[in-house]
């Protein structure tokens, strides 16, 4: 069961996550200005919010994620190093 | 004196007779890793240039290519007409790296809806080499390199149902995506 969690301190309110979440999970809290779960069940885990969400204001836990074959392990050894 | 060009790895020397397979390709996980990237920069390069000279015909041309490929491999399973049967053909087809569920909304009490002749089933892919491929590469999801995973599926799909499919995007995210497979029956 995928659970999600929404960083109420982060969350700027744009309402990106709810425009773009293919089945409606998340809805505004008109009253907070901040985006709330409202179907959490109906969530397929795309990650779409992730993407689009300008505060990373979201965390998924229990979710099937995907292999990331495209990371590069010499640019990510390099990136380690300045960051 | 002879020109060398200079290498960091060191190369690989050994005897080769033709009569004498090996087990295995070789290799540690740096090379297979190299060699995955470096299809992955072809096969983006080579989409990407496909749609800049085609336009829209390209992702006629790539679902083909994939259907082709689905009927090929869809000929290697059992010939079924229970559609949960083939799903499971349909996974071992694809293998994991194209890791698939059948999924619905939870106000939806089964997998499968009829629809008439059709029947309509809602399958999310969770991993994904042309995702992967296209993630590598910058290119934008829904672009002619998907369409040889549709064609691979309604090819497969195909050949083991022995029936006319379609398949749709529904959404595409980094994680997942989510495709609707609709099944025409009465013959092709």
């Amino acid at each position: 069961m995928v659970k999600i969690e929404i960083d109420e301190d982060a969350c700027v309110g744009c309402g990106s996550c709810v425009d773009d979440c293919p089945n409606d999970v998340y809805e505004m809290d008109e009253e907070k200005n901040k985006t709330k779960v409202v179907k959490e069940d109906d969530c397929m885990a795309c990650l779409s919010c992730h993407e689009i969400c300008p505060a990373e204001a979201m965390e998924h836990k229990d979710i099937h994620v995907a292999k990331r074959l495209y990371i590069d392990r010499k640019v990510s050894g390099i990136l380690k190093k300045i960051i | 004196m002879e020109y060398q060009i200079e290498r960091e790895e060191k190369e690989i020397l050994g005897d080769f007779k033709p009569e004498l397979i090996p087990d295995a390709c070789g290799g540690g996980i740096d090379d297979y890793e190299e060699a995955l990237h470096v299809l992955m920069k072809f096969v983006g390069s080579m989409s990407s240039a496909l749609e800049q000279v085609s336009g829209r015909g390209a992702n006629a041309i790539v679902y083909q290519a994939g259907k082709r490929m689905g009927h090929e491999a869809g000929k290697m399973v059992e010939k079924t007409d229970e559609l949960e049967k083939a799903m499971q053909e349909l996974s071992e087809i694809l293998g994991v790296e194209f890791f698939f569920d059948m999924w619905k909304p939870t106000n939806q009490t089964e997998y499968t809806v009829e629809k008439g002749n059709e029947t309509v089933v809602k399958l999310i892919f969770r991993d994904c080499v042309v995702r992967q491929t296209l993630r590598r590469t910058g290119l934008p999801q829904k672009g002619p390199l998907c369409y040889l995973l549709y064609g691979y599926t309604v090819g497969a799909v195909e050949e083991v149902m022995g029936i006319k499919g379609k398949l749709d995007i529904d959404h595409v995210g980094p994680n997942a995506c989510l495709k609707t497979l609709t099944i025409k029956w009465g013959g092709k």
